[in-house]
């Protein structure tokens, strides 16, 4: 499958996992509900443009989410806007989702931290 | 309802998926608006600002292709989910999961191979146009068919002609019949053997309007005796005899030694079945060409095949009428008529033959046991999912949609369904095979008969929607009811609802009241079957093997040729190591001849009714020891009785009873013939020829059929009695080892004495015996096993509800427990429920039993159909067991710790 994250205008361009954006993509709506593009901005923005999300593969990504059932979605007119968007929101599985794969990850950053920089002490 | 509105919802569902695509498109285009909008912001050029929107979201047509595999592909992961999901609890479970599947199985498959059986045997539509108007004519006397079951039992040709000269309902009609006879092929096409030959004019197949593949039908000339040399060969046989010689007209076969012509070959059409009362493929016929039988003298002489076709558009009860009209006013006019009526039936009802009733008994024993494999279905699936609705509960609230929850169980219902259907196919493959190989004697067509796809689709979908409505239905309005009920309820284990409880207890009562049924039904049959079988013959009937010979008229032309030849074989077989004695005879049991009318001195008769009449066979002199039929008074036939001395008789112990019941009957002369007022044109009536002399009495043998009291029987030397020595006789022979083993030599000394003369027939007694009940022993076989099914399934049933009984009043059983209640008083108390529905599924089971007694009527012999012995024994079996099933979770109440049980949940 095609959903992968890319980093933009950068030497390196890094695929990530699947897991990884949906991880982003959950965590961004535990602020609130909210459109695609609110929320590749939102994860452009929050990681400084470090992270630059292809913004189409987003959608595969959500409509995937929505089918497993961890995040929903409902056509809303903003306040200050006279158009609708497709706003997508966090289940209490998406959250569960969202909890397992961030101590995942932590667990992930952990093992690569301690690989790479051993506390003092350690035998390695 | 529930799954109405989940249907409902998907259907919605479906129609929505287009809405789908334009819904991305939009999502995507929006998305597209807001990114230009803040590039212009950022101060781009609009061109610029549609680029960068573009680069920054990427490929929209790959997008587009990504979302729609995700579509696809969760929509595949999700039902390999589900599966996986079902299996798995499935297999947690396998308790119920095996019981379910066998359940299913059972109904399948023997549903299938029985509605496939009959199907193939009483529906499929006949191979003829119209075959709707095509009847069989029956003569009957006082009501019953004439000759009973071993005979074609049509009317006289006189009578048909009659019929067909006076009545307006028929097209065409038809009065033939079948002989056996030795046909050969010439040299280069095999050797000679017995076949049934069909004597029939061009008429029979107008009637049933078959056209020759090649050459012409009889012409009414040919019907005439001399010009009846020519012959109609079937398609088959012309291919296997002939191998498809296209110059086979003209050519030449023997049959009984005299040449015919062969006119036409005949499409295969004609089904085994068609010929009543000996099925079997008729493949040679020759015209219809008797000196005797178109004058008034033969009218009585009955027992021919005959056919009609009606007019379109009448109807089958006024052409019965307008016979039934004719008949009688031919009674009034001609005395051998009298008492004679006329019965039609229709030709695609005569398919069967005798197993029409017992397969129509079988048909609604199949049906009950579908019935009672699905309402144990229901039970089962029932119990199942209530006592799991704390866990639907629980996963409905963890968030699983109520779409979710119906789709887990659906797929768990269709699971099940698969596995029943998968084994019951095989069953019903079994089953078939089974069948086939059971062979009940007068049903060939049974060799041929496949799985019908249309009824294991019923039936497993009957299966489906029982397990739907009953199991997954209810759960369901639990889980959209009592979500917060079932949580809390579930504490105290699994909650269903009084009426859930009360629905349950009927279903099971229903099934043991319907297994009961079943189980009579077979006790009956099996009774009437042993009944039967002790039947004593009159003869011993081990060791014995019969054979038939047809000596033809071409090459012993004369009745003492015929004796001649019968000695001699009789002489040869009996010289062969290993057999004991050997007798040549057209008597044997359970047949003893044919019904004579007879005319003894000093018993004056009224009445038409009243003439004295007995079964008439003739025989060799060694026809009792052979058979083993004990001499109770005088002497038996000797070697010196010959032709030229005077003609003797044996007489049975039933016939000295009804004609000499005070007077000694040795020494007495008996007219075998009608009474002088009867008497017939001079020369007619070969049954009229002889005074005999009576020597001995025998004992009694059943010669009216296995089922039938012996009739009183005359026999006859044929030595002695020219007129009826005709060229049909049967030699019946006594063995010391198995009869079977003797079979190649004797054939052998057959061959020697003329190697053109088949020996045909040949069965040991048993296997005679065998083939007269085997239609009894085929339903009683298939009754028997559905009784041991239904029981099996109902024994489940009780089971499965007091187990479900045990686990819900778990708690109340270990309170009263731990109060000091006397743990055998608690068993008890759970018995009780399981023997009281037991008890009332008897009884109502028996009163099933009494009103069905219609339906086995007419097949016992022996035994009553409300026999009150095996009444009762059933009744009590089924207590036992379902005591004995109920006595198993019963028991598990002794090894409630109240304790741990009132801690837990």
């Amino acid at each position: 499958m095609a959903t992968v994250m890319t980093l933009h205008k950068s030497p390196h361009r890094t695929e990530l996992l699947q897991g990884t954006l949906d991880m982003l993509i959950l965590r961004t709506l535990l602020f609130g509900p909210a459109h695609g593009h609110q929320i590749a901005k939102h994860i452009q923005r929050t990681t400084e443009d470090v992270l630059q999300v292809e913004h189409g593969s987003l959608y595969p990504a959500l409509h995937r989410m929505e089918r497993k059932g961890w995040i929903i979605s409902k056509w809303e007119t903003p306040k200050d806007r006279n158009r609708e968007f497709k706003y997508y929101r966090l289940t209490p599985p998406g959250r569960k989702q969202l909890a397992s794969e961030e101590s995942r990850w932590k667990r992930l950053t952990a093992a690569v931290a301690t690989l790479m920089w051993p506390a003092p002490g350690d035998p390695s | 309802m529930n799954l109405w509105n989940w249907f409902r919802s998907r259907l919605a569902g479906f129609r929505k998926r287009q809405g789908r695509e334009k819904e991305l498109d939009r999502e995507m285009e929006s998305h597209l608006g807001l990114e230009v909008e803040e590039q212009l912001e950022s101060g781009l050029s609009p061109e610029e600002a549609r680029y960068a929107a573009r680069r920054a979201f990427g490929n929209i047509r790959l997008v587009r292709e990504d979302v729609h595999a995700i579509w696809g592909a969760v929509w595949l992961e999700r039902l390999a989910g589900h599966a996986r999901y079902a299996a798995r609890s499935l297999l947690k479970n396998p308790g119920f999961t095996v019981i379910a599947v066998l359940t299913l199985a059972l109904g399948i498959g023997a549903n299938t191979a029985i509605f496939s059986t009959i199907d193939a045997l009483m529906l499929q539509p006949l191979p003829f146009s119209e075959p709707d108007q095509l009847l069989r004519i029956y003569s009957t006397k006082d009501g019953t068919r004439v000759g009973g079951i071993n005979s074609a039992g049509g009317p006289s040709p006189m009578d048909v002609r009659d019929f067909a000269e006076s009545s307006h309902s028929f097209q065409k009609m038809v009065v033939y019949d079948t002989w056996r006879k030795n046909v050969s092929f010439g040299s280069s096409a095999g050797e000679p053997e017995q076949m049934r030959v069909g004597l029939v004019p061009a008429a029979y197949f107008e009637v049933l309007d078959i056209q020759p593949v090649m050459g012409r039908l009889f012409t009414q000339d040919e019907n005439q005796v001399g010009k009846n040399f020519v012959a109609a060969i079937s398609a088959r046989l012309w291919k296997d005899r002939f191998a498809s010689d296209s110059a086979i007209l003209g050519r030449e076969i023997r049959i009984n030694d005299e040449p015919y012509t062969i006119v036409a070959v005949m499409p295969d059409s004609i089904p085994e079945w068609m010929e009543p009362w000996r099925p079997g493929l008729i493949e040679v016929w020759t015209p219809f060409a008797f000196a005797d039988v178109w004058s008034e003298s033969s009218r009585g002489s009955r027992g021919y095949c005959a056919l009609a076709r009606m007019k379109p558009g009448v109807s089958l009860e006024e052409a019965q009428a307008e016979l039934r009209t004719i008949a009688a006013a031919l009674a009034t006019t001609h005395p051998v008529d009298q008492g004679i009526g006329v019965m039609v039936r229709r030709v695609s009802d005569t398919r069967v033959g005798e197993l029409r009733p017992m397969l129509t008994l079988l048909m609604g024993a199949v049906s009950l046991i579908l019935l009672i494999a699905c309402v144990n279905l229901a039970n089962l699936v029932m119990a199942r999912n209530s006592a799991r609705q704390r866990e639907l509960a629980v996963r409905a609230a963890l968030g699983a949609g109520r779409s979710e929850l119906i789709r887990q169980l659906l797929a768990e219902t269709l699971l099940l369904s698969l596995m029943g259907g998968a084994v019951g196919l095989t069953l019903a493959q079994i089953g078939l095979a089974g069948l086939a190989r059971m062979h009940p004697g007068d049903l060939p067509q049974l060799d041929s008969i496949g799985i019908d796809w249309r009824v294991l689709a019923f039936t497993l979908l009957v299966s489906l929607a029982t397990s739907l409505l009953f199991g997954v239905a209810p759960a369901l309005t639990g889980t959209r009811l009592n979500l917060v009920d079932a949580l809390k309820q579930g504490g105290r284990s699994g909650s269903s609802g009084r009426p859930t409880q009360r629905l349950r207890n009927a279903l099971v009562v229903t099934e043991l009241a319907m297994s009961l049924m079943l189980l009579v039904g077979a006790t009956l049959l099996t009774r009437s079957i042993i009944e039967l079988g002790r039947q004593h013959l009159g003869i011993r009937q081990d060791h014995l093997l019969k054979g038939h010979i047809y000596i033809p008229g071409v090459r012993y032309p004369n009745p003492g040729a015929i004796t001649r030849f019968c000695d001699a074989f009789r002489t040869r077989v009996r010289a062969v190591p290993g057999v004991i004695e050997a007798t040549v005879t057209t008597v044997y049991p359970p047949h003893g001849g044919w019904t004579q009318m007879l005319n003894i001195p000093g018993h004056p008769f009224a009445r038409i009714q009243d003439i004295p009449s007995a079964q008439f066979g003739v025989a060799d002199a060694h026809l009792l020891e052979t058979l083993g039929i004990p001499l109770l008074e005088r002497r038996d036939f000797a070697e010196s009785d010959s032709a030229t001395s005077p003609p003797v008789a044996l007489i049975s112990e039933e016939f000295k009873r009804r004609y000499f019941p005070t007077e000694d009957p040795v020494g007495r002369q008996i007219h075998i013939g009608p009474p002088p007022f009867l008497q017939i044109p001079p020369g007619a009536d070969i049954t009229d020829f002889a005074d005999v002399t009576v020597i001995g009495v025998a004992g009694d043998f059943r010669n009216a059929g296995l089922a039938l009291p012996p009739e009183p029987q005359i026999t006859v030397l044929y030595s002695q009695h020219p007129l009826v020595n005709y060229g049909f006789k049967d030699i019946v022979i006594r063995t010391a080892s198995e009869p079977r083993l003797l079979v190649p030599e004797i054939r052998r000394q057959l061959h020697d004495l003329d190697p053109d003369m088949p020996f045909a027939e040949v069965q040991t007694m048993d296997e005679v015996v065998e083939a007269e009940t085997g239609g009894q022993r085929f339903t009683t076989v298939l009754l028997a096993s559905f009784a041991a099914a239904g029981l099996v399934l109902a024994a489940v049933g009780i089971y499965g509800v007091v187990s479900f009984l045990v686990a819900q009043r778990k708690q109340e059983l270990a309170v009263r427990i731990a109060m000091g209640a006397n743990r055998v008083n608690v068993v008890w108390l759970v018995l009780k429920q399981g023997l009281e529905t037991a008890a009332l599924g008897a009884a109502i089971g028996l009163f099933g039993a009494w009103t069905a007694q219609k339906l086995v009527k007419g097949l016992l012999f022996g035994i009553s159909p409300v026999d009150r012995l095996t009444f009762l024994g059933a009744a009590a079996f089924l207590l036992t067991v379902a005591a004995i099933a109920s006595a198993i979770p019963g028991v598990r109440v002794l090894k409630i710790d109240p304790a741990q049980t009132l801690r837990q949940d």
